[in-house]
């Protein structure tokens, strides 16, 4: 053997790269060659040694990294970054900012079409209900939500800040509840007895059907989102319009024109401001093609090309938290989808998709524009 | 989050080793290394097309160093082999090894003569563990290049040591007799 393939055996076997038939022939050899093991056995404790470290070292480090990452992220260029580096996966530039775990971004705002039409705001409660039977009430605090059983069978899956009021014993030709806020139903099917959902400004007519209802009292809409079977919905202003969704179709009624219309007239007449209100579709997700209307059923929050003033009030009463937000950030919109995670990562990832600023005072957001650099 | 900040500490030590190979400073490297997972952090999303983060990670960090080091130094080379690269390679302490401080100083004298390439090479693969394939990859090199340049760097360093030192030397496990 000579010194160079004694030498390259030696390195491939501290490298952890030598394969048998090559370590059977340095074992070979070195049997043979007893004052070259021990030059080996030197050269193998001098180099097994590897670097120690230091946690505290490292610790530190991080912390400044992440520093200048929040830096980083107003003024998007690397310094030491040339353009060659971009190219080391293909494609960087082409893609959509997109998925992490369970986050979707999409820039932009997504296109939808609107057509116009109107909708109601009223306090009144409005149920034809029996005052005098004993009413049930399920509502639901900001930060949690709920899933019940009707009398008749029928699911419902309660979001936050939400109430739902009904009959108790829900006898009766029609079955008939009471909703403000956010509910996903699926209705068990009795076409003798149709079930009415009634909000402020929509009453909900189903047969057999699973929808979700979205009806704050402080959101600008009010929408009905079908995901199979088929719902009536009849305006409050004025019952006899009567719309009839087709599955995956969505209902969206303006609670704001309502409100200015409220002033001026009563809600037993017609209005002469034209209705607004807009017939969308239901959005799927691609990846795994659930609506995302009701995304929060599965405990996912979602947020889909919404303005910053909208998403605060979802996080408001995901969270349980008073969001503050600075008007110049109020129309920003965004998008993504989150699973589990805690209030400070969705800022967080909000914020890496938008520039701005937030501070978490426990249980207070305030939300700033990012000082530009 | 919490995975971000485990690769981090997981790849820091390594990586900030090799920039400080290039720069021989530490400010800058640890610059280096926080660039190099701000890049990791932008482009998250599509960690998992990458085939080898390790060796994507030392590349990165190859190209902004080489990068600093163009941006800072006039006329610097464009070749590994024509610069000035510090090797950071480290050493028992010679008690445990029963070798003299000089003798270790023989050695590191040995590994600092040894060709940028090889040097950073060798480093690689004996203080970051890189495999000959990753290591060839970083460097951009082949993997025969890689093969061939450990084996010097290790006869360099063994043929270094005097003889008589042999037989005082206890047996090390993985090349004792059996």
């Amino acid at each position: 053997m000579t010194e160079e393939r004694f030498w390259l055996l030696i390195s491939l076997k501290l490298s952890g790269e030598a394969l048998t038939e090559e370590l059977a022939e340095l074992e070979a050899y070195l049997q043979d060659h007893p004052e070259k093991r021990m030059q080996a056995e030197r050269v193998n404790a001098i180099l097994l040694t590897s670097s120690k470290t230091s946690a505290l070292h490292k610790e530190a480090a991080f912390n400044k990294h992440m520093q200048r990452l929040s830096n980083h992220l107003s003024e998007p260029v690397l310094q030491y970054e040339s353009k060659d580096d971009k190219d080391l996966v293909p494609d960087e530039k082409k893609r959509n900012p997109s998925i992490y775990k369970k986050l979707a971004w999409v820039t932009g705002i997504a296109a939808s079409l609107f057509i116009a039409w109107f909708a109601i705001f009223d306090f009144s409660p409005g149920t034809k209900t029996d005052e005098s039977t004993a009413q049930n009430t399920i509502s639901t605090k900001r930060g949690s939500k709920s899933k019940i059983q009707l009398p008749d069978g029928t699911e419902v899956w309660l979001n936050a800040d939400s109430k739902i009021t009904y009959n108790e014993n829900f006898q009766g030709d029609i079955r008939e509840v009471q909703l403000s806020g956010e509910a996903f139903f699926d209705v068990v099917k009795d076409e003798k007895r149709p079930f009415i959902i009634h909000t402020d400004v929509i009453d909900v007519k189903v047969l057999g059907t699973a929808f979700n209802v979205r009806s704050y009292a402080n959101e600008k809409n009010t929408e009905t989102s079908l995901i199979r079977g088929s719902v009536e919905i009849s305006l409050r202003s004025s019952p006899d319009k009567k719309f009839t969704l087709k599955p995956n179709d969505k209902l969206i009624v303006r609670n704001e024109e309502v409100k200015a219309v409220v002033g001026k007239t009563t809600t037993e007449k017609k209005e002469n401001k034209p209705i607004l209100l807009t017939w969308d579709k239901i959005n799927y997700e691609k990846s795994d093609s659930s609506a995302k209307e009701i995304l929060w059923v599965k405990n996912k929050l979602s947020f889909d090309g919404e303005p910053m003033e909208e998403i605060a009030l979802k996080i408001e009463r995901w969270y349980d938290v008073k969001v503050n937000i600075d008007d110049r950030i109020k129309k920003v919109d965004y998008t993504g989808t989150f699973e589990g995670e805690s209030l400070q990562q969705v800022m967080e990832a909000l914020q890496f998709s938008g520039k701005f600023q937030y501070t978490i005072n426990k249980k207070e957001v305030t939300i700033r524009p990012a000082q530009n650099h | 989050m919490k995975a971000y900040q485990e690769l981090y500490f997981l790849f820091f030590d390594g990586l900030h080793r090799f920039s400080f190979s290039f720069v021989k400073s530490k400010e800058v490297a640890e610059e280096i290394v926080s660039d190099v997972f701000i890049k990791i952090w932008q482009m998250r999303s599509r960690i998992t097309e990458i085939n080898n983060l390790k060796v994507y990670l030392y590349t990165v960090t190859k190209n902004f160093s080489i990068n600093y080091i163009h941006r800072n130094y006039k006329n610097a080379s464009l070749s590994i082999d024509e610069m000035d690269i510090e090797p950071v390679v480290e050493l028992s302490n010679p008690e445990e090894l029963f070798i003299s401080a000089e003798m270790l100083n023989t050695i590191r004298q040995v590994i600092q003569e040894l060709p940028p390439q090889c040097r950073l090479v060798f480093q690689l693969v004996k203080e970051d563990g890189l495999k000959y394939k990753e290591a060839a990859e970083v460097m951009n090199i082949s993997v025969l290049t890689v093969r061939n340049q450990l084996a010097i760097a290790v006869k360099k360093i063994g043929t270094a040591l005097p003889a008589y030192i042999q037989a005082s030397f206890p047996s090390i496990k993985g090349f004792s007799a059996s």
